[in-house]
């Protein structure tokens, strides 16, 4: 029993990660078709952020999460601005954009802080371990699952029942008829790129206290939240939750019971099976068509 | 043939006979090695160049078939080599660490060299051939075709690494003969490799161009600036996208094969992730549907780069430089240093056809007036 409940528990703890990372990813992609390569790299200098607060102002984790968001948010506003802007016409050119800018910002870091790795500390508050149904877990990681959960509903109550999020499920839908109906594409593109940065900012402040904090960790998770976005779906924030929910619990049971290598090109292998039979994901809205 | 076809062969010809003649002037092994490397992933950026500059397809996984043929010549030349362990006949190096009993059966054709360099062609097509079949069939287009060939490579690099046993892992083939044609040994510090080299990738190059002016040439690109259209004609638009796709991995294995000979090892790296992505820099720098363009654009990058990481200060922004010149080319000059040249030399040839005509009006009223003179 406690083996399943511990298994159960190490997946949802991967899941709750790579939510937080895929959440921005697939509100970018699903608003603005834009494939974000540098969504890594956003999450690695959220990480980063979190690290300089602690050690240059003594701040803890959680006093900085909400400075962190917004740093992060202005940073992708300011490249939504600079460079994502001018390619909404040619959108397979964003994919090199954000890559070069993914480049950049991994080898800036290197440069500015050198590239050793950085740990950032765990609140005191949250370093010990609970007990659910026999398993023990790390309190730690029941937060991040918590997080997780609250920073989706936030998302999922902003999406649903604001003008904002009106806004973004027209554009979801239909770009060309939302904008003839009047709506600001180009402004709400702007807020959503500063809105997807900051959470990528925020699971990467989330994730440090677990992980030493490296310029290549945003690597690693990229790929990852690309597959949640893939399987879910861009439609629906649901499949987001529901994809993740999938793949975490599928990486730790494969994890567990596998070769890594196999079983890294096994999912490889599926999400390729997917776009090619599947392209519009395992769970799609049901929209008026 | 048109002019403007004319004095595309005549330029290509100038620059590939000034490839050919670097050795003349140069009598130092090593460059000679380097230039012949980065004459090879010059050719890398040709097959690119077809595939995205003038299919549309984004092949982020353009490593793959270059390191396929790598691993053929590889394989057909660490069998010419006499094992230490073994003695002749026996097996090769990292097969007897591994335990291997006896050579696998898709180890024992390549005691054939001329089986080996086919097979570093024609692998790398099928492999090409399967991945577009599967894709184009299944109408998968653009950031998701990317995404595929990004994947698919991943794959294929992830196999090579898990099955050490037959095929080096990590390590790769490394301790390999040389080449040698009819008993002539290409050493990988001498001119005849340069020359050989060269040689391929003037073929390539003029191949390519041949393509590109083909019928199925212009259908694909026609098929990359409105693919649907291109269907309602009647054409089929997957089976143009797979040949022009194989035809990539066809010159992207000759490309691999030859870095193998003069790296004088093939690696998994070599199917990487970042050799993918850095060909992609150099076919957008130079300009991806300029087949001249995009080859200049890699030899232009790779030798910066070879220039600059030797040098202190630029050992640690280089990437920083490069990332930053990649994002402004993407946003400023879309079809790279090529197109901008051909725009220039375009306004150029317009305003001197302008003249002419302004000129020659200019005679005509002339003209008139002397007749009108006449009593």
């Amino acid at each position: 029993m406690d083996i399943i409940v511990s298994q159960l528990m190490t997946g949802l703890s991967i899941a709750s990660i790579l939510m937080l990372v895929a959440l921005g990813l697939a509100i970018i992609y699903g608003v603005t078709g834009v494939i974000n390569l540098a969504h890594g790299e956003f999450v690695m200098l959220g990480a980063y952020v979190a690290w300089a607060l602690q050690t240059e102002f003594g701040m803890g984790l959680l006093a900085s999460l909400v400075p962190i968001f917004l740093i992060m948010a202005l940073v992708g506003w300011l490249v939504e601005v600079l460079v994502i802007s001018r390619l909404y016409d040619r959108l397979l050119d964003t994919i090199l954009a954000t890559w070069g800018i993914g480049v950049m910002a991994q080898q800036a870091v290197r440069l500015v802080v050198g590239g050793e790795l950085r740990y950032v500390q765990m609140p005191e508050s949250l370093s010990k371990s609970v007990t659910i149904l026999g398993a023990t877990d790390s309190a730690y990681r029941l937060f991040i699952l918590f997080v997780a959960l609250a920073l989706f509903g936030l998302t999922w109550v902003i999406y649903r029942y604001t003008n904002f999020g009106l806004k973004l499920r027209a554009i979801t839908q239909n770009r060309a008829i939302a904008s003839s109906f009047g709506i600001n594409t180009a402004r709400i593109y702007r807020l959503t790129f500063a809105y997807g940065a900051g959470m990528a900012g925020l699971a990467g402040a989330l994730v440090s206290p677990l992980k030493s904090v490296s310029p290549e960790m945003g690597t690693t998770y990229v790929v990852d939240a690309f597959m949640v976005v893939v399987l879910g779906g861009t439609q629906s924030l649901m499949g987001t939750l529901a994809s993740s929910g999938i793949l975490g619990e599928l990486s730790g049971y494969l994890a567990f019971y596998s070769n890594d290598t196999i079983a890294k090109a096994l999912v490889l292998v599926a999400i390729v099976a997917l776009i090619r039979f599947r392209p519009q994901g395992l769970f799609t809205a049901r929209a008026r068509t | 043939m048109s002019g403007k076809t004319k004095t595309e062969i005549a330029i290509y010809a100038v620059v590939c006979l000034a490839i050919l003649l670097v050795p003349l002037f140069l009598d130092d092994a090593f460059l000679l090695n380097k230039y012949a490397r980065y004459l090879v992933l010059g050719m890398l950026a040709i097959a690119l160049s077809l595939s995205w500059g003038y299919a549309g397809i984004l092949n982020l996984g353009q490593a793959t078939t270059f390191g396929l043929g790598s691993y053929c010549m590889a394989m057909a030349l660490k069998l010419k080599t006499i094992p230490v362990h073994t003695g002749s006949d026996g097996l090769p190096d990292f097969m007897v660490w591994n335990n291997v009993a006896e050579l696998p059966w898709f180890w024992k054709p390549f005691y054939s060299m001329s089986f080996g360099v086919a097979a570093g062609i024609l692998i790398p097509v099928l492999f090409a051939a399967l991945l577009g079949w599967f894709m184009f069939r299944g109408r998968v287009t653009g950031v998701y075709a990317a995404i595929t060939t990004l994947a698919a490579m991943v794959v294929v690099q992830l196999l090579i690494i898990d099955q050490q046993a037959y095929t080096g892992g990590f390590n790769g083939i490394t301790d390999l003969a040389q080449f040698d044609v009819a008993g002539f040994a290409f050493d990988a510090y001498g001119p005849a490799i340069y020359y050989l080299v060269a040689i391929c990738l003037t073929a390539s190059l003029f191949v390519a161009l041949a393509i590109t002016k083909s019928k199925a040439g212009l259908i694909v690109q026609a098929i990359r600036d409105e693919e649907d259209r291109v269907r309602f004609f009647g054409y089929d638009v997957a089976l143009y996208k797979i040949f022009i796709f194989s035809v990539s991995g066809a010159i992207a294995g000759l490309a691999g094969m030859l870095y193998t000979i003069v790296m004088e090892f093939a690696s998994p790296t070599f199917l990487g992730v970042p050799i993918s992505l850095s060909v992609v820099i150099w076919v957008a720098v130079g300009g991806r549907q300029s087949l001249l363009g995009a080859m200049l654009g890699a030899l232009v990058v790779t030798g910066m780069q070879g220039a600059l990481s030797e040098s202190e200060t630029f050992l640690d922004s280089w990437t920083l430089i490069m990332g930053l010149l990649f994002v402004l080319v993407v946003l400023f000059l879309p079809k790279g240093i090529a197109g901008a040249v051909e725009t220039i030399a375009g306004r150029f040839e317009r305003r001197r056809v302008l003249a002419r005509r302004r000129s020659k009006r200019a005679d005509a009223v002339g003209t008139a007036r002397h007749l009108e003179s006449l009593p």
